[in-house]
């Protein structure tokens, strides 16, 4: 795999409301269910539903009762995979921080398309491509939010035949292009 | 090398139902409770025994009994019925030695009262 391709992957794996809340709470709250649930303020059963994902991905481990020593030990740990994740989560909240459009990542696809753009794949096929599994019809509204935010530009080209052209805005540009080379760095 | 005191903990699913059973029920006094933690200890009428509690998403319940003196078992075990506890078994008799009667937290937790029947 590709730098590129192991960038835009990890852009893609750390989207969702809560991937990236869970990830960086989790040790301030001692890796213990009921604080995470409190300073996250989450529903129980989404909490539990998304951990059980962090789990299937392997990036945290879920202690069983007998190999908890003690009731006020974690239940929950960050794995080697789950630290790195957890490092390129706190460069993306520090690139939407300076944007201040909110959390992107919180959307799915967001975050990976501007970094597919800061890597100059400009025309929708192209997205697309280096995207994959995105569908046509969520990059196609990924791309009218993105635009309708300002965070990118949509530019018409005529050559080789007519079609629209993406490009990073100036208020994205900068931000998202230190968050790839912030994520480029954890390879 | 041990100072006096001594703590069991317990895993449990809500520390308010814990701290409900274990005062209302038991008669024991809070210690400490810090609910954004889930956590909580309350003391028990022994000097130093606390029992811990904190909230966990998966709780086993413990086989392992953490057993309370008491100086009438039957009275014990009746006033505790009065309040919705539910015993395992009657009385449980081993001759000149102990009575015990055992019961369990809102978890599961294992617990038992004791009447030594002889001085140790």
């Amino acid at each position: 795999m590709s730098k590129e391709q192991f960038v835009l992957q990890l852009a893609q794996r750390l989207s969702g409301r809560w991937t990236i809340p869970i990830l960086l709470s989790l040790e301030n709250s001692g890796g213990r269910f009921t604080p995470l649930q409190r300073q996250l303020d989450i529903a129980p059963a989404r909490l539990s539903d998304n951990l059980k994902q962090l789990s299937d991905a392997e990036l945290i481990h879920h202690l069983t009762p007998l190999e908890r020593r003690h009731p006020l030990l974690p239940e929950y740990k960050l794995t080697e995979k789950g630290k790195l994740y957890r490092e390129a989560a706190q460069a993306i909240r520090s690139s939407e921080a300076r944007i201040g459009h909110g959390a992107l990542s919180a959307k799915a696809w967001n975050v990976p398309v501007l970094v597919a753009l800061n890597y100059q794949h400009g025309r929708f096929q192209e997205i697309r491509r280096v995207l994959q599994p995105v569908t046509p019809r969520i990059l196609s509204a990924r791309l009218d939010e993105l635009h309708g935010e300002e965070l990118i530009v949509r530019e018409i080209a005529d050559q080789p035949r007519p079609s629209f052209v993406y490009e990073l805005s100036s208020l994205s540009a900068k931000p998202i292009e230190t968050l790839t080379a912030d994520l480029s760095s954890l390879v | 090398m041990f100072v006096p005191g001594f703590t069991v903990w317990y895993s449990v699913k809500s520390i308010e139902r814990t701290l409900a059973f274990y005062t209302e029920k038991l008669g024991f006094e809070v210690l400490f409770h810090n609910p954004e933690w889930g956590m909580a200890m309350v003391k028990t009428n022994t000097e130093g025994c606390v029992i811990g509690f904190s909230e966990a998403e998966t709780v086993e319940p413990s086989t392992s009994s953490t057993v309370f003196d008491v100086a009438d078992i039957e009275d014990a075990v009746s006033k505790l019925k009065r309040l919705d506890v539910s015993f395992s078994g009657e009385i449980e008799v081993i001759d000149d030695f102990v009575k015990l009667a055992t019961f369990a937290d809102p978890d599961g937790h294992s617990l038992m009262l004791s009447e030594q029947l002889t001085e140790l």
